[in-house]
């Protein structure tokens, strides 16, 4: 079932980008309530606490809560807002949506949040791929400024916001928190040892909060439509709110869909509204549900699973990023654990010795089952490679994201990779639709 | 590890007052204030500093934590994942360097979660690494070795190729520096030892994950003051010395207490010498001084103690020179100096010498009632080390400038100094210059000419210059490695080097030659050592009085000031 879009109402419109349509539609008309309503930080948190808004961007923490570890006393050191827009996790294009079709929205959530920690300088780090992205967020953010909605005294209030667009250089770990404040600050993507956390110890040294995109808009609807409204919507009060699904792979219609939280994920793949079944008829295998970094399920786990934060935890995987991709029957999982664990190896930032040497180790062994030069031993090898990484060896979660899609296809699918080992060769048959330059050993293609 | 191995962790950071005596009684806790916390380790509590790191309090139990990042003066990184501890309380593992002590922290050095995840650790450091110890430089003491022996699982799962850094390997990155990135365990100790320390950052990490590698920026060059410290922090083989290199295996150096002959700043080092010759110059640690470093400068005058150009005891005779005894030679200088009044003599000390020697200079001109002495010393580039608080300053070109003022090496009263004799207002008939490289004057053919017009010049040198070709006498002296002293410097910190080997005779230490003339002059034992003469200074020459020998044999003394104890490096 569809429901009402919220954060999508716009996506369509015409000239859905400028100011004036936002406006006429009802745009910062939470901004007014806010600053000229006689609204508090304080209040604005509960109302954002009361809602259950949960942070959208993988980690799922809840984002009122959040705001309150900045320090009462700050020591007179400035708060800063980060919207994090770096949107790395593969399988994930929800915020590209939100900041290309409807950037004021994104805008008018960021002053919100900026108010509501007392932040008078706010930064949106957009990945460096996205460079339409930042062009039109640019524009719409001049747009603000010459309305009065962003800079000295905005609406009358005396409160005051910066907003700049800084742009990354293409890094994944850039979108992991204090990666991301270490890119902003002009350093390496480096993660950074927590505690301090960035709520006491972040961007320039100054308290920091850093949100999604997606949460920053939804904080306008959460004013303008209050804490209990946007509560109700959802499967129960600790999975609330309109959610964007990020589906792609083997369906027969991929996109960005807004469902309230809790969508099935037979809904999600087959509804009519959503994906309309898989591409050819062709059976489901596997499904990651949050992004490269969750771990796979199997068509058998996709049976009554509701997409959102704690309905994938029990199903041992993670909503992540909502980022939703359905392989079909002829994937080869062997080859799908080989391809991740590639980006992986490619996007770790090698600091932490674990994680530098593992990554790349995984994708080696990987490439050697998928070419077939795989010995039996190798799968249990993987495990432990894997069970080395992770769970605190290593600064960052990094480690943890990069042996999920090992751990769950080697778990889940352990038949095919023994016999990807013993009969040098796919279980699915050849790769038909690989437009690359094949990896397979030569010596063996020819046989 | 067995007991008696020398301990992996270079030092314990010099603010840590020596290992607390034993454990502090489990209970009841002490006074509430206080500036220690008690920490269990294994169960068993300590008391430690407030500030110190989780690694070193855990040193101070007796508990090794292994680590290749954590340096005492860098800043912590947390990111060689090696010194992982189980911490009471919290379900996943912790870095050790990164978690702050608080009062009633449990650490478990010993469980198996943290056993195993030293030797995955261990496994995942070796992968890539080439293995090549039988011809790497840092064999015998390196992080990575011994880590691996205490640590490693001693066998690797690893069947892949090995990670290969074409262009990067063997290459040489600065006046000093050769970096070989297939040995390198990316810690990043050299990056911040540069950024941190130095203050250039001239090295950074290039790439990323598993490609990542430490290079310097934009090629341009690690050629800071300090750029071998570089090496000395790098855990592992892949930032070596070019001077040092392939010289010698490190296990067959022995390590003498030393301190730097450069400049007056005095930086404690060890002299690592073999079979009578030196091979290296390692900073000792000392956080009041050089605290774990050295200057590229001080550090490559190594290779100079090895320089010997004067190696018999000659006397001149109208223009020919013949070789003598070093006794009689001494006894040809008692005998003119004998034969000439004490006004027309004339005594040069040294910045280069120690203290006792121009002690000893200063009490046989004394003896013999001569006022007329002096010690000069060359301004050089002006130097700089950081301690552990503060970087202190040095422009003398000697060690010891302050020293030999301190033992009265200036004209007394009535006499006259270096200045009058070169400017011909005063003119000795006897010249006793106790090191011929005292100043650049000594090789300066005009000002050399000035002070030949005495009628008898006696010289003591190692290595030849004007000086030496114009002596009447010249006495075989030693190199710093040679021989016993103390060297005062620029804070006023009498500081004592010791003897690494004996001279090769006849070349004898200098304050041995100066005894031989004191004895022929009549005063003073023939059996006196460095330390009698420090015996004497400490009687005799104010502010000298609380230099005591066995706070000395610690390696450090502040002149009127406080003891200062410091853990070997």
């Amino acid at each position: 079932m569809m429901g009402e879009k919220v954060l999508l109402a716009r996506v369509g419109r015409a000239d859905s980008r400028s100011i004036g349509t936002y406006v006429a539609d009802g745009g910062y008309k939470a901004l007014r309530t806010v600053l000229t309503g006689g609204w508090t930080p304080e209040k604005l948190t509960d109302e954002v606490k009361k809602s259950g808004l949960r942070g959208r961007g993988g980690a799922g923490f809840p984002t009122g809560v959040k705001w309150t570890f900045v320090p009462k006393d700050n020591k007179g050191k400035p708060v800063y807002l980060l919207c994090n827009a770096d949107e790395s996790e593969p399988g994930t294009f929800k915020d590209r949506l939100l900041m290309e079709e409807d950037p004021h929205q994104v805008i008018e959530g960021i002053i919100l949040s900026s108010f509501a920690i007392k932040c008078r300088s706010a930064y949106i780090y957009i990945r460096g791929e996205f460079y339409l992205g930042a062009r039109i967020l640019n524009k719409a953010i001049e747009e603000a400024y010459a309305k009065g909605f962003l800079g000295e005294n905005i609406l009358g209030s005396g409160y005051a916001l910066d907003l700049t667009v800084h742009r990354g250089a293409g890094a994944y770990i850039c979108g992991e928190e204090t990666g991301l404040i270490e890119s902003l600050e002009g350093k390496r993507g480096q993660p950074r040892i927590k505690p301090p956390f960035p709520a006491v110890w972040g961007v320039f040294g100054a308290p920091t909060i850093v949100n999604n995109v997606e949460t920053l808009a939804c904080v306008v609807h959460i004013v303008n439509r209050g804490a209990e409204w946007f509560a109700k919507i959802g499967r129960n009060e600790k999975n609330s709110g309109p959610k964007l699904y990020c589906l792609s792979g083997a369906v027969n219609r991929p996109g960005v869909y807004e469902a309230p939280m809790g969508l099935q994920m037979k809904e999600l793949l087959f509804g009519a509204d959503f994906g309309q079944g898989m591409k050819g008829g062709k059976k489901v295998k596997a499904v990651i549900p949050g992004g490269a970094s969750a771990a796979m399920l199997t068509a058998e786990e996709i049976e009554d699973c509701p997409l959102d934060f704690d309905g994938l935890v029990a199903k041992k995987s993670m909503l992540g990023s909502a980022a939703i991709v359905v392989m079909n029957e002829d994937t080869c999982i062997v080859e799908a654990a080989q391809n991740l664990s590639k980006f992986f190896a490619h996007e770790s930032c090698g600091q932490c010795t674990p994680c530098r040497e593992g990554t790349p180790w995984l994708h080696k062994v990987l490439t050697r089952i998928e070419e077939g030069r795989g010995r039996l031993e190798d799968i249990d090898l993987l495990e432990r490679i894997s069970n080395q990484m992770a769970n605190g060896m290593t600064i960052c979660v990094f480690a943890d994201a990069a042996i999920a899609p090992v751990l769950s296809s080697v778990g889940k699918f352990r038949d095919e990779f023994r016999y990807h080992v013993e009969n040098k060769r796919c279980l699915v048959g050849p790769r038909s639709d690989d437009a690359r330059p094949s990896t397979l050993n030569p010596q063996l293609v020819a046989s | 590890m067995s007991d008696n191995k020398p301990p992996i962790t270079p030092g314990g950071g010099g603010a840590i007052p020596g290992p607390a005596a034993g454990a502090a009684p489990p209970s009841p806790p002490p006074p509430p204030p206080k500036d220690t916390f008690t920490v269990l380790f294994d169960g068993k509590p300590i008391e430690v500093p407030k500030h110190v790191n989780l690694i070193e309090a855990a040193k101070l139990a007796g508990i090794e934590i292994p680590h290749f990042c954590f340096h005492p003066r860098l800043s912590v990184v947390g990111q060689c994942r090696m010194c992982l501890v189980e911490i009471e309380g919290i379900p996943k593992i912790q870095a050790a360097c990164t978690t702050p002590l608080k009062e009633g922290l449990s650490v478990k050095t010993t469980t198996e979660k943290v056993v195993q995840s030293r030797a995955a650790n261990m496994e995942f450091l070796l992968i890539n690494h080439p293995l090549d110890c039988p011809i790497c430089d840092q064999a015998g003491e390196c992080k990575l070795q011994d880590n691996s022996f205490g640590y490693g699982d001693q066998r690797s799962r690893y069947d892949e190729k090995k990670r290969q850094y074409a262009g990067f390997d063997r290459t040489l990155i600065g006046p000093h520096v050769i970096a070989d990135m297939t040995r390198c365990i990316q810690c990043t100790r050299c990056i911040r030892f540069c950024q941190e320390i130095a203050g250039t950052g001239e090295l950074t990490f290039l790439d990323r994950g598993g490609r990542t590698l430490v290079w310097t920026h934009d090629g341009k060059p690690l050629s800071n003051d300090w750029s071998a410290c570089a090496a000395d922090v790098c855990p592992v083989g892949a930032l070596t010395t070019r001077e040092f290199r392939f010289r010698s295996r490190v296990w067959y150096l022995e390590k003498t207490k030393s301190v730097c002959p450069g400049c007056n700043i005095g930086c404690n080092i060890s002299i690592e010498n073999r079979d009578f010759t030196v091979y290296r110059f390692l900073p000792r640690l000392n956080p009041a001084v050089n605290d774990y470093w050295l200057c590229d400068y001080g550090r490559f005058l190594s290779e100079s103690l090895n320089l010997c150009e004067v190696e018999k005891a000659t006397a001149r005779e109208g223009d020919s020179v013949s070789e003598l005894h070093v006794p009689a030679a001494v006894q040809k200088i008692a005998a003119s100096i004998r034969g000439a009044s004490p006004s027309d003599v004339f005594f040069l000390g040294s910045a280069h010498l120690s203290n006792e020697e121009n002690f000893l200079l200063r009490k046989i001109a004394d003896q013999i009632g001569c006022a007329n002495r002096d010690a000069v010393v060359d301004r050089s580039r002006a130097r700089k080390m950081k301690s552990k608080s503060e970087w202190i300053e040095g422009d003398h070109a000697g060690a010891n400038f302050a020293g030999a003022k301190d033992m009265g090496m200036s004209p007394g009263a009535g006499g006259y100094g270096l200045e009058e004799v070169l400017s011909g207002k005063a003119k000795p008939a006897v010249i006793v210059a106790a090191d011929a490289a005292f100043s650049q004057i000594a090789d300066d053919p005009e000002k050399v000419a000035v002070l030949r017009r005495a009628k008898f010049l006696a010289v003591a040198a190692r290595t030849a210059n004007a000086l030496t070709r114009a002596a009447d006498v010249l006495l075989p002296a030693s190199s710093l490695a040679e021989k016993e002293g103390t060297f005062t410097n620029v804070q006023g910190r009498v500081q004592k080097f010791e003897r690494a080997f004996l001279p090769r005779p006849p070349a004898r230490a200098h304050w041995e030659l100066l005894l031989l003339l004191a004895v022929a002059l009549g005063f003073g034992d023939r059996d006196w050592t460095p330390q009698d003469l420090r015996r004497q200074i400490q009687a005799e020459v104010e502010g000298y009085d609380e230099v005591t020998e066995e706070e000395l044999s610690g390696g450090i003394l502040m002149k009127k000031g406080t003891f200062v104890s410091v853990g070997a490096i």
